[in-house]
């Protein structure tokens, strides 16, 4: 949608008039990043860098099973590698 | 000395035990094995319950001295300490030899039927002192003056394996508080500013429960490494295009962890957003190697809170932090992935966890906002310093302020547009 968007923002033949964004967009973030730093809501204990862990060599392999010939997109969708807390199906 | 745990005004006389056993049923009583103990005994044997005395004059006037984290006789000064609970109890070792879960008697699971007040007899002159265990763990005698400590781990949860004593100091803890306030001033609620007074700052132990684990945990998903990128002309744009190879990725790992630290009070467990507990919940960790074996002396002068959750409910909250950990300990073997992982499975053995009950040390700083009914927490790590807090904000104040950057970065975008034109 936001690919989409940004397409027909960039395809108009005038000046780039998504530059008119920039007035909310920097009101929204302003707002937010000040509500962060006195609320702090986003904080939590980061037990994953911060507890004593020992753990023996990763185990693990690959296997490829398709090929993406021509994608716009510049990443995997759903990449969730960094984000250690959100949880996927659980195998029993 | 004695303690009577019983009820105030519960009768001292053998309870009826319901309708009469048949014979077979009072054999197979008689022939059954006595409950298990603890998995890890702690109690502090070498504590009487009621009445802690100075080892060196007898007094018990007796409390924690947060300068030297020792406990002083406020009598003859005399000052000594209780042993690391985790040299006394070995709870360092063998993490990576644990089978099942091992439960030390601090964290046993609480009794339905067991109250937070407990009544015991002053061993200076024999009255009765009412203990409200859910907020403290001493009274004063009102009689003879003589302290009177619990020590005795009841099953209300009340009493843990182990207390890391307090090392900041109330005046330390005050300029924390004041320092993390006084940079969060401009946008604060007035109302939060005018009646802040962080000398109100409260000593409190929390209770938490203090893991060690060994487990295993497997990742399968879908990674892609790029293989070409390019870019097309369309009209007057580039367009950028990229080919790619799919793979299915797995990974496991085995890892221990030692001291893993999780709350033990439900409603500081709760962390959705009516709450601020995630302040609470963010200066962890302690350094609770450092924790002693329990004696209700370092407790004096200070508030505390009961742990009310069991180690069978915790299960999930600890597998879903070993899960956590095994997703992090594998990322740094994902790095020829350069379009990134999605993890679409997950799986995870804990193969054994032995789980400690402790009280560590907060200063707490609250704040009603009356407005929202929000308690805002200002918390500081009463071990290490670190400080966390809830501001509450001037809502138009913080609209007016992102108004006003809206309205400068709008009007140079229309400079640049006009000017592009």
């Amino acid at each position: 949608m936001i690919d989409l968007m940004l397409t027909v923002l960039a395809s108009s033949d005038g000046p780039p008039v998504w530059l008119l964004a920039a007035g909310p967009a920097g009101a929204v973030a302003t707002y937010w990043a000040l509500y962060r730093y006195y609320r702090n809501t986003d904080k939590s204990h980061a037990f994953e860098r911060d507890t004593l862990i020992e753990a023996k060599p990763v185990q693990g392999g690959r296997e490829k099973i398709d090929h993406i010939s021509r994608t716009r997109m510049s990443s995997i969708d759903g990449d969730n590698s960094r984000k250690h807390r959100a949880r996927v199906q659980r195998l029993r | 000395m004695t303690h009577d745990a019983q009820p105030p005004g519960e009768k001292r006389s053998s309870p009826f035990d319901g309708p009469p056993l048949s014979l077979e049923e009072e054999l197979a009583a008689a022939r059954a094995e006595p409950e298990p103990g603890p998995d890890i005994a702690t109690v502090n044997e070498a504590l009487a319950d009621g009445v802690n005395r100075c080892p060196k004059c007898g007094s018990t006037d007796v409390r924690l001295r947060g300068s030297t984290g020792n406990l002083v006789c406020l009598f003859c000064r005399n000052e000594w300490q209780e042993s690391r609970v985790e040299e006394e109890f070995g709870l360092g070792e063998g993490i990576d030899e644990l089978q099942g879960t091992v439960i030390a008697g601090g964290a046993r699971d609480i009794s339905a039927d067991a109250g937070d007040v407990i009544t015991m007899k002053c061993g200076g002159c024999g009255a009765e002192v009412v203990v409200d265990t859910a907020h403290a763990m001493n009274a004063r005698c009102h009689w003879c003056r003589h302290t009177l400590n619990v020590n005795q781990q009841t099953s209300n949860g009340a009493v843990p394996d182990a207390v890391l004593p307090f090392r900041l100091t109330h005046a330390e803890a005050v300029e924390r508080i004041r320092e993390f306030a006084s940079k969060r001033r401009l946008f604060a609620h007035p109302r939060f500013k005018k009646e802040f007074v962080p000398e109100n700052v409260l000593g409190v132990y929390l209770p938490y429960l203090v893991i060690d684990a060994r487990a295993e945990a497997a990742y399968t998903g879908r990674g892609e490494v790029q293989t070409r990128r390019w870019t097309e002309k369309k009209g007057d744009n580039t367009v950028t295009y990229y080919s790619a190879d799919v793979f299915r990725v797995d990974r496991s790992v085995s890892f221990t962890v030692d001291d893993l630290t999780i709350e033990g009070a439900a409603d500081r467990a709760n962390f959705d957003s009516s709450t601020t507990n995630n302040i609470i919940n963010t200066i962890l960790p302690f350094d609770t190697k450092n924790a002693v074996q329990w004696n209700s002396s370092y407790l004096v002068g200070f508030t505390s809170e009961k742990r009310d959750l069991d180690v069978d409910g915790l299960h999930p909250v600890l597998e879903d932090q070993l899960l956590s950990i095994g997703r992090s300990q594998v990322e740094g073997s994902l790095r020829e992935f350069d379009r990134g992982v999605r993890w679409e499975q997950e799986q995870l053995d804990v193969g054994g966890s032995r789980w400690v009950s402790m009280y560590l040390p907060v200063w707490l700083y609250s704040y009603q906002q009356e407005s929202t009914g929000m308690l805002h927490y200002i918390a500081v790590n009463a071990r290490t310093g670190e400080t966390m807090g809830s501001v509450p904000v001037s809502q138009w104040r913080l609209v007016l302020a992102a108004m006003t950057v809206g309205t400068v970065l709008e009007g140079i975008a229309g400079f640049l547009l006009v000017a592009w034109s």
